[in-house]
């Protein structure tokens, strides 16, 4: 068989690697420079601009985002549970416009539910409620999603005869969720809140309208510094930034199949 | 004993969802239809003035200025559809095909940019783009050109950008297709002489088109909606719909133009997604 077009193709596909991962590489190269400009190839050579990255301002927007990020995982998850439950396992009515108005955060612009949600604070009065709390709702908001599918992927995936055979073993329903359902379905909810807290922590649509000076996280910081110019110490950060969910998707895992549901999560409608 | 589980039905589901839809009806449901009918109240800045009016939309689609952004917006969502889906599709096609041990890796690393927050993707493109930028010294060096280009900012800047950063979704999108597709069509169409390209031309991008419809619509929809790349790599002379919108809200605090706006940018969105489904498309 001609092997002429799959060697042109692997060689496209070589190209377009380059293309994905070049800007990242080079944001990384660029935070080495030895002078203060975002010069590449870097000149010289310096670990200055790590060192500022951790300097207090911009050390606290980073601890900022992650706590943010780790707390709107926690609450998407805590509410994403019996959300997705409700979905795989019971007809109710209403069911349809419940689900519609859970996924609708992933369709719609984050940006307009960004402007809606400081329009709806600030009219109603809660416009002190800018910065943290409303950090948090708008969070737990467009993080919903992605917690619910990925826990109603892993219930639908689970045999419905492994709790039927508990249950006539005399497992009370009680018994079942705690020894049976939740132990099954413990990957999903981790790898659910993995993505709550990755799209959290990465987010800049919904939090550039709804922070706060002092009360930002750490996208919006460097967004508004960059109005100033392109520090090096801002790529610094960057890279530090994307390093935290690589981290945690790595942790997660070695411990649960999260690659399986990446794939799962993203590919499904 | 008889422990009644006769009809619980209702309930269980009821307490399951009740606290959960009433938070998001009041903080998803109501904002959102709040800001529908903010864009057809008169206001004074901030202030809403409760008289009904179209104005605000006949001033975003009678200005030049916003009419060019507009225009811009829309241009630009369907440049990055298109550069998305030319780039993913081989990729992919090989990520489907490859009996490579790396697969697992490949396509993993064909996603990670999704863990990337926007701006380390942007960032990246600033710094080969820019007057001293990687490219512009290259090309000094080289000696093709004496004098920097204004590779910035630009609308094929945010272009390149965005395909960027949204190019994991055509991938995604298309390997949902491909992997669709019964590899016995292909294999028959090999064994009645056509070629390893024929095949493809002939049999696999035709059935693989709701992907690649998907893939572009998906984009589309992502792209005229995105804030930081454009803000980013544009400038003042290539304002978007989303730049607009964060000026009119924060920084003119003109909020009847920006919930305007922001209406133009939901329903465009919600027709894109609605014309996904309807042409088999695939939502993500």
């Amino acid at each position: 068989m001609n092997k002429g077009p799959w060697t042109l193709l692997k060689v496209t596909v070589a190209v377009i690697y380059l293309f994905i991962l070049g800007p990242i590489l080079i944001t990384a190269a660029v935070a080495f420079n030895g002078t203060n400009r975002s010069f590449f190839p870097p000149r010289g050579f310096s670990l200055r601009w790590w060192g500022e990255a951790f300097a207090p301002q911009w050390v606290q927007p980073l601890m900022f985002s992650l706590e943010l990020a780790a707390l709107t995982a926690v609450i998407a998850t805590a509410i994403g549970v019996p959300l997705a439950f409700a979905f795989q396992r019971y007809d109710f009515p209403g069911k349809t416009i419940v689900r519609t108005i859970t996924l609708g955060p992933l369709i719609l612009p984050t940006l307009v539910t960004g402007i809606a949600l400081l329009q709806f604070l600030t009219v109603i009065g809660l416009g002190r409620w800018l910065g943290y709390w409303a950090l948090l709702i708008g969070h737990v908001i467009i993080c919903l999603p992605f917690s619910v599918r990925t826990i109603a992927i892993s219930l639908q995936a689970m045999p419905g005869s492994v709790e039927q055979a508990a249950a006539n073993l005399g497992a009370g329903p009680l018994s079942v969720l705690r020894y049976v359902t939740f132990p099954i379905i413990m990957p999903g909810i981790f790898a659910g809140m993995a993505f709550a807290f990755i799209h959290s922590f990465t987010d800049i649509n919904m939090s550039l309208f709804i922070a706060k000076p002092g009360q930002r996280p750490v996208t919006v910081a460097i967004m508004s510094f960059l109005d100033f110019g392109f520090a090096p110490t801002l790529a610094a950060l960057s890279i530090l930034s994307l390093l935290i969910p690589l981290v945690l998707i790595a942790v997660l895992g070695r411990f649960v199949g999260i690659g399986n549901f990446l794939y799962q999560e993203q590919g499904r409608g | 004993m008889i422990v009644s589980s006769a009809r619980p039905r209702p309930i269980v589901p009821f307490l399951l969802v009740a606290l959960p839809a009433a938070f998001l009806l009041v903080f998803f449901v109501i904002p959102t239809a709040f800001l529908l009918s903010a864009s057809f109240i008169e206001s004074d800045g901030v202030i809403m003035t409760g008289v009904w009016t179209t104005q605000n939309y006949a001033d975003l689609l009678s200005r030049p200025l916003y009419q060019q952004a507009i225009l811009r917006t829309f241009g630009i969502g369907i440049a990055v559809g298109v550069v998305v889906i030319v780039l993913s599709y081989p990729l992919a096609y090989f990520l489907v095909r490859t009996t490579s041990p790396w697969r697992g890796f490949l396509i993993a690393l064909s996603l990670s940019p999704l863990l990337a927050s926007v701006i380390v993707r942007t960032y990246g493109w600033w710094v080969i783009l820019n007057r001293e930028g990687a490219i512009n010294s290259g090309l000094l060096a080289l000696g093709i050109i004496d004098q920097p280009l204004a590779l910035l900012p630009s609308s094929m800047a945010i272009t390149i950008g965005l395909s960027h950063a949204l190019l994991p979704y055509g991938v995604l999108t298309i390997m949902a297709s491909l992997n669709g597709l019964n590899p016995n069509v292909e294999r028959a169409a090999m064994s009645l002489g056509a070629g390893r390209v024929r095949t493809f031309l002939t049999v696999t991008l035709p059935l693989t088109w709701p992907g690649i419809v998907g893939g572009f619509l998906l984009a589309f929809a992502i792209a005229i909606s995105a804030y930081a790349t454009p803000a980013i790599l544009g400038g003042p002379g290539t304002q978007v719909m989303a730049t607009l919108i964060r000026s009119f809200m924060v920084q003119a605090l003109d909020w009847a133009l920006g919930s305007a706006m922001g209406a133009i940018l939901l329903i465009s969105s919600i027709a894109l997604l609605l014309l996904t489904s309807a042409l088999g498309g695939r939502r993500a």
